[in-house]
């Protein structure tokens, strides 16, 4: 017993040794990154400083040799030193840069495939269906899909499209031809002030919002719903802020179904757009359904729009 | 069966796409007598049984039930096509599975092969297509949501908080990390912080344990926000958040989920 005791203690002491090692080995390097990196001016104050304490608790011989090596170390191992610390914070940068291009990347893509083939192949089958029914509704129906597409398609996206009046556009053409369809199981209210409308606002985010609530909310609902879309303006700490919010009264949320691509897609962009200043805010009204709010700086100037 | 003219009932919640179907087929199979139209899975099956048509054609995306749970209902007392726009998932099983389907705008040759099948068949009973249908149901997402089929355990996506006055939806891709505080549980975003009721045992639970592990008795942190992981001077494990200056402490007890880092 005795025996074993000692060997623990021995070990524990020993790890006690190494612990201080260690921790002394992380201050020195602590230490010798400071000195490479700090400005010659601040360690001649610095040292100014010590040497006056030294001298006042009568150690002024100690404080003259910290000095003396300060000034060596940082001379002979600074500039190494300092070029290391650098070129890693680089590599770092360097990296963040990479990820978000190939972020920006992915949004192109994804991007790319919004147009749902279902919602293309049905607006055909309707198209063709009131060719031979409504021939005057089938010109309608017909006229709104190419403005939705227009909008749409990357390649046909120009910059005069980052306005929230052009978003709105291209989401009545798209609420419209889903009218024609669901008939009175889809009811639309957009309340937005003209002088809203030449807000800068990027493109595609209220169509997703409208998509999913549609798809998610109003579809799945046997007596289908009302949707409405709404712009206001207030003062934020930061600078005047535009939300932009969609609501529907549909079958609500599932706690269990992941979040879909397209909510992720505008969370990421509103990010690199705006960092903390934009927000998707997701919720869950009193009496159903579901609120999601688009919030971003308020930028009236209609060339202030952005790439993304 | 009838004796006279064969009956059908088409299920469409689109409007215009019933009447396009109902005067493709009086084109193609003018004895045919459509008894009926339904507007979502629901209706389908009431009026199935209210009317029994011997062919029932059944969009796939329908509100209430899909037109493949509605099939698994009715397949032993009618015929059953189904109708899509596109779905590239089920065009594939019904080929694999030999159902008979149509695609949206249904019409011309197609329509004409497809009544012929069915008028051959007519006087039989129906094909028992149950196992096809139960692949189908497993495999075509988004026809059927909300449906109470069996599916394999469904962990908790959205975390519902009090902000203000209103219910907030936050996913769980967003969260950093949730902390007990108390009565209450903190939950961490890059946005800021709000708090919930539920406990963190409770989360734990409901919460998919590959997204968010259980670094400590007071934490649960999501695995994708962890930037790194150091022993501080007193040799404790502390997980660093990615874009985020708060240290999480590791207790011993679970030290062994970053043993090899």
């Amino acid at each position: 017993m005795a025996f074993a005791r000692t060997k623990q203690g021995t070990r524990s002491a020993l790890a006690f040794v190494r612990e201080i090692g260690e921790t002394a080995r992380t201050l020195w390097w602590k230490f010798f990154d400071w000195l490479a990196m700090v400005e010659w001016r601040e360690l001649v104050v610095i040292d100014i400083l010590v040497l006056v304490t030294m001298g006042m608790l009568d150690a002024g011989e100690a404080g003259g040799w910290f000095v003396f090596l300060s000034f060596c170390l940082k001379i002979l191992a600074g500039g190494k030193r300092r070029a290391e610390v650098e070129a890693k914070e680089a590599t770092e940068h360097a990296g963040t840069e990479s990820l978000e291009r190939r972020l920006a990347e992915a949004q192109l893509a994804a991007l790319q495939a919004q147009v749902e083939p279902h919602f293309l192949f049905n607006t055909l089958a309707l198209i063709g269906q009131l060719i031979e029914t409504d021939q005057r509704q089938a010109a309608k129906v017909h006229a709104h899909l190419i403005d939705y597409l227009r909008a749409t398609m990357p390649q046909m996206r120009s910059r005069s499209n980052n306005t929230l009046g052009r978003q709105v556009e291209m989401s009545r053409a798209y609420l419209a031809i889903m009218q024609a369809r669901m008939k009175e199981r889809l009811a639309v209210y957009i309340d937005v002030a003209p002088e809203l409308l030449s807000a800068s606002f990027p493109p595609m985010m209220l169509q997703t919002l409208i998509e999913n609530a549609i798809k998610h909310g109003l579809e799945p609902k046997i007596e289908g719903g009302r949707i409405d879309i709404r712009a206001t303006t207030s003062n934020g700490p930061g600078g005047d802020i535009l939300d932009v919010e969609v609501h529907d009264d549909g079958i609500g949320f599932d706690v269990h179904a992941g979040e879909g691509v397209g909510l992720a897609n505008i969370r990421e962009r509103l990010r690199l757009l705006h960092g903390n200043r934009a927000q998707l805010i997701i919720e869950t009204p009193h009496d159903g359904g579901a609120r999601v709010i688009i919030r971003l700086p308020f930028t009236p100037d209609i060339f202030a729009g952005s790439k993304l | 069966m009838s004796t006279d003219r064969p009956t059908a009932l088409i299920a469409d919640d689109e409007e215009p796409m019933r009447q396009l179907l109902r005067s493709r087929l009086h084109e193609v199979w003018p004895q045919l007598d459509i008894i009926a139209e339904a507007a979502n899975g629901i209706e389908a099956i009431a009026l199935t049984g209210l009317h029994q048509p011997d062919i029932v054609f059944l969009d796939i995306r329908m509100p209430g039930l899909s037109g493949i749970e509605a099939a698994r209902m009715l397949f032993n007392r009618c015929h059953i096509v189904f109708v899509t726009a596109y779905d590239q998932y089920a065009i594939e099983a019904f080929e694999q599975g030999a159902l008979d389907y149509l695609l949206k705008p249904a019409g011309g040759e197609r329509l004409k092969m497809t009544c012929a099948r069915l008028q051959e068949r007519l006087g039989k009973s129906p094909a028992n297509i149950e196992r096809q249908l139960a692949q189908l149901l497993q495999g075509v997402s988004g026809a059927s949501r909300g449906s109470a089929s069996a599916k394999p355990r469904e962990y908790l996506r959205w975390i519902q908080a009090m902000v203000g006055n209103s219910l907030r939806m936050i996913s769980t891709k967003e969260v950093l990390f949730f902390r007990a505080d108390e009565k209450y549980t903190r939950v961490q975003t890059l946005q800021g912080e709000v708090l919930i009721r539920k406990t963190l045992k409770e989360l734990e639970d409901e919460l998919d344990p590959d997204e968010f592990w259980r670094i400590h008795r007071s934490t649960l942190v999501r695995v994708d926000a962890i930037g790194e992981v150091r022993r501080d001077l007193r040799g404790r494990q502390m997980v660093r958040v990615r874009n985020f200056d708060e240290e999480l402490e590791v207790s011993r007890g679970n030290a062994h989920l970053f043993q090899q880092m």
